[in-house]
């Protein structure tokens, strides 16, 4: 309280100008939306060990595919069926195949599948959502097209979509894509539709704003938390649906060791080598939880309620 | 009233709301015209229909029957991309939510130059800057505050950047919905003075949308008081204040809360009842009993308040 | 007035940890509240004045807690109250809340008879048909029509104020001492406004209710408030009787309140206004919290909050100009003309 000791009394009770900017100035919050997104999810250790495994997983698939010793397809007659030792880390399946190598680059393949796919669907499917939810006049439209698509389930198109095509790594892209943003686009629609009549909405309307802009501005950033989740969901989703076909030995031509190919060659053996089954049901159930548990992770740290 | 031109004409306009096979008239048989320059105030409980007369001014509403004419022209219904843009530019309006009206997740400075975006209306980035800047200034805020989020403001200060939005438009009218009933009741002095003082500098007319007839007496010229989508009284706002005729605007005046601890304990306060009008003989109509001060009611009740003013 | 506070908060602080900082969003507040009067808090939104009822009867969110002070109630310092089930024997039966929503404070899923009936059944330990039958007289106090039919209806087919007299009567249901009533008219219409305040006030003398209302309408306060406190960033910087309030406010913010009201505006003149905005709770506040937008402010304002000065032994203020040593000051003009309406 040396400052009081040096005014008088005199001065210390004299009126002071009045200074319009200083009370209008609140001092902000400095609340940045994606940066309290992200301070909480990351106080979740759960889900960021999850992420971590996550990655370190994909980025190891790829360098593992690229340095393994053996290629996926070079048989060797005299090591049939063996378990895992010092030269086949994952053992070997009943062509002598080097499983170590199969597996990473099934993992490798599942990925990439899923990766295009879900980029693929996320963009189409956000896109055409946001025109169905906005646009009163394309709702009738697209809402018939979604009852009469979505009453038969997706497999039954993918089997029938692979069954017809050519076999190989686009087609079961291809398939999986004609299918897939459906779904993403019915969920884009229901949010757009919440957020369409908000005063904000109403207002850019009666500035004139046109489609285009009211999308990307007024709408996508509104989604982009939920079309995230939509994603992290869908990549498991989608793995497991390859998964599926692979099984079925459709999609993917027979030379390609996919999880899902791996999985049904290791089916028939698993009581007596189960390591064949072992190792990519392993990989498949990471990929799968982790994404999983993530995704809903970040899903609740998105929620602005969360973030205290 | 000097400048008697008419910058709004609203005939026999009618809103239907359809869902699914119901109807909900929710505005009807509405007439009232608006002159330049003057604020005209439009009175009335949540569900009147007040609300939605001003969104089928501005088109976002679609009208039933009746028509809407601006400047000379009709502008409801379907008009021609010229005229859709004349009214974009020329009528705006100002939103009631503070909180829901600005997009939380741009920067103010895109905000409010949404609609210079729109229409190319400036010369280059640094013009627009400077139009940004300058709209700021107008409503009282500081121009650093356009690299911000609406987040980081008050309601009051959300609410100026509504009306900077609308205002750097340019335009004629200005269509303002309950700009002030969601603010505390200490900011709404600024937002009304603001207005006031806009109107001057710029020469604007308003359409002042409320629920609160103590607010509107302050900054109106002539008030409509609407009740269930249909309008039953207008006047002056001094003669709607000191000769109220109509038995709603009687009720809506004495609940309205007086800062005056004698006076509002005393108060007696007067309800409405419609079913206390029998309209199935006679028929009531709009009639101007005095120059510019118009009832709704029929003939029996019109004598009536004739009787009261004369006395 | 010799008489004891049945409720008596002294230097209560609380405090918030909100996105890695701590909030104070309310710094040293003290009232006493006595019995069967009615009582107002006036305040901007962001003053605290929700926060601080909250507190009485333990409602603080997850991230606030009581850091300072007591609230004396039945001779229990409440605030000190850590348990769920402490809470829960006041919460309701001695202390009620009525909050402003009526849409968000009813089940949707639940008829409104129920929810009353279950109140009265946690409470009072009254179970069956009698209980119902309570809650059918209940509904009939509060002003609904053909309670014993409308018990059995949902919340969504009543309009806004008959839902607000749901909530009241379920807030009324177990005869608490006390009522507090956080904006219970804010979403209202204003002719539904009028018929809750008369509403809450003919309860309140029929079953001998003390009432906190919170609002920022300085009508409705001149309307139902025996006593007035104003709430400032935090803090109770007056408080008094209504007539000392309205009538020989001291406290510049109380002025700046009282004055730009519309109500008192001139036609063709701006009204007057408080500039500016509230202070934000993050930032550290130095002296008195009203000081930049004060325009009646003192050097000293900025330096050190003042403490409560005494006009009569029923009103005080915390401000420096009502210290012997602040020079003589005109209130405002509208001040003056409200004043000398006390006079005539």
């Amino acid at each position: 309280m040396e400052e009081n000791k040096k005014l008088t009394d005199q001065e210390l009770f004299s009126f002071v100008e009045f200074d319009h900017d200083q009370a209008e100035r609140t001092g902000y919050s400095e609340y940045s939306y994606w940066r309290s997104v992200l301070r909480t999810f990351s106080k979740n250790k759960f889900a960021m060990a999850l992420v971590i495994i996550m990655l370190c997983l994909i980025v190891f698939a790829f360098f593992a595919n690229s340095t393994a010793r053996f290629p996926i397809d070079e048989i060797h007659r005299t090591d049939k069926l063996l378990s895992p030792d010092a030269t086949y880390w994952f053992g070997t399946d009943t062509l002598g195949r080097d499983m170590w190598a199969r597996s990473w680059y099934g993992t490798t393949i599942s990925l990439k599948v899923a990766g295009v796919v879900t980029f693929v669907c996320v963009i189409v499917g956000v896109i055409v959502g946001c025109i169905w939810g906005y646009v009163r006049a394309t709702d009738r439209f697209f809402t018939e097209l979604y009852n009469i698509v979505a009453n038969i389930p997706e497999t039954i198109y993918l089997i029938l979509l692979t069954y017809i095509m050519e076999k190989g790594f686009w087609t079961i892209v291809l398939a999986m894509c004609l299918t897939g943003w459906l779904a993403m686009a019915r969920n884009v629609r229901n949010l757009v539709f919440m957020i369409r009549d908000r005063e904000y909405n109403l207002a850019s309307r009666c500035l004139g704003t046109p489609l285009p802009r009211m999308i990307s501005k007024n709408l996508i950033p509104y989604l982009v938390s939920v079309v995230i989740l939509r994603m992290a969901l869908m990549i498991p989703n989608v793995i497991s649906q390859e998964v599926t076909l692979s099984y079925l030995g459709l999609g993917l031509p027979a030379t390609t060791p996919s999880l899902g190919k791996l999985l049904s060659e290791g089916r028939t053996k698993f009581q007596d080598f189960p390591y064949l089954l072992v190792f990519p049901s392993l990989i498949v159930s990471i990929i799968t939880v982790s994404f999983y548990l993530a995704g809903n992770a970040f899903s609740d740290a998105s929620d602005p309620k969360n973030h205290v | 009233m000097e400048n008697k031109e008419v910058l709004l004409e609203v005939k026999d306009l009618q809103i239907t709301f359809k869902n699914g096979r119901r109807e909900f008239v929710a505005v009807d048989d509405v007439n009232f015209e608006i002159y330049r320059g003057e604020t005209f105030s439009l009175v009335g409980e949540s569900g009147s229909g007040k609300t939605t007369i001003g969104r089928a001014i501005i088109r976002i509403n679609p009208t039933t029957k009746g028509e809407i004419i601006f400047n000379g022209k009709k502008i409801n219904g379907k008009i021609d991309k010229k005229l859709d843009r004349e009214v974009i530019q020329k009528i705006q309006m100002i939103f009631q939510d503070p909180m829901a009206s600005l997009n939380e997740r741009a920067k103010i400075d895109y905000i409010i130059s949404e609609g210079l975006y729109n229409f190319h209306l400036y010369k280059d980035e640094e013009d627009r800057k400077n139009k940004v800047e300058d709209a700021l200034k107008e409503v009282g805020l500081l121009p650093e505050f356009a690299s911000r989020f609406p987040h980081e403001f008050s309601g009051g200060q959300r609410q100026r950047i509504g009306i900077a939005r609308a205002l750097i438009m340019d335009p004629e009218f200005v269509i303002a919905d309950e700009p002030i009933s969601a603010l505390d009741v200490s900011i709404r002095a600024q937002v009304l003075n603001l207005l006031n003082k806009l109107k001057k500098e710029k020469n604007l007319t308003y359409l002042f949308i409320a629920h609160d007839l103590s607010v509107v007496r302050f900054i109106s010229d002539r008030i409509a008081v609407i009740h269930k989508g249909r309008i039953v009284e207008l006047a002056d706002s001094e003669e709607l204040f000191l000769h109220p005729l109509h038995p709603y605007t009687k009720s809506l005046l004495s609940a309205v809360p007086i800062p005056d601890p004698q006076i509002e304990k005393q108060k007696k306060l007067l309800v409405y009842d419609p079913s206390m009008h029998d309209y199935s003989v006679n028929k009531p109509s709009w009639v101007e009993i005095l120059p510019g001060h118009f009832v709704y009611g029929n003939e029996e009740e019109i004598a009536g308040y004739r009787k009261e003013i004369n006395d | 007035m010799e008489r004891q506070p049945i409720l008596s908060a002294k230097d209560i602080e609380i405090t918030f940890s909100m996105r890695g900082k701590y909030l104070k969003p309310i710094r040293k507040c003290s009232l006493d509240l006595y019995e069967g009067e009615t009582l107002a808090i006036v305040g901007e939104s962001g003053s605290g004045k929700s926060v601080f009822t909250k507190s009485f009867i333990g409602m603080l969110d997850n991230n606030g807690s009581i850091t300072g002070g007591s609230i004396m109630f039945e001779g229990v310092d409440i605030a000190k109250y850590t348990k769920e089930s402490d809470w829960l024997k006041i919460r309701g039966k001695k202390i009620a809340m009525v909050f402003q929503d009526p849409m968000t404070s009813l089940n949707p899923l639940k008829i409104i008879g129920e929810q009353i009936r279950e109140v009265i059944e946690l409470h009072q330990g009254i179970k069956g048909e009698e209980s119902k039958q309570m809650a059918i007289e209940m509904l009939e106090k509060v002003g609904i029509t053909d309670a014993a039919n409308r018990y059995n209806q949902y919340p969504h087919q009543f309009s806004g104020g008959m839902r607000q007299r749901v909530v009241i009567a379920i807030a009324a249901a177990c005869f608490p001492k006390i009522l507090i009533c956080d904006e219970p008219t804010t979403a209202l219409d204003v002719t539904i406004q009028a018929q809750i305040l008369d509403l809450i006030r003919n309860l309140q003398k029929e079953m001998g209710m003390t009432v906190i209302y919170i609002t920022h309408d300085l009508g409705v306060v001149a309307n139902v408030a025996d006593r007035v406190a104003v709430m400032y960033a935090g803090e109770i910087v007056e408080v008094g009787n209504a007539e000392e309030i309205f009538y020989d406010a001291r406290h510049p913010y109380t002025w700046a309140l009282l004055s730009s009201l519309p109500q008192l505006g001139v036609k063709g003149e701006p009204l007057s206004t408080i500039e500016g905005t509230p202070p934000n709770l993050y930032q550290e506040i130095k002296g008195d919290a009203f000081a930049p937008r004060n325009t009646h402010a003192l050097r000293i304002d900025f330096i050190e909050n003042p403490p409560y000065f005494e006009v009569t032994p029923t009103h005080k203020a915390k401000t420096w100009l009502l210290d012997p040593r602040a020079p003589k000051y005109e209130a405002p003009h509208a001040i003056q003309k409200l004043r000398d309406k006390m006079k005539k």
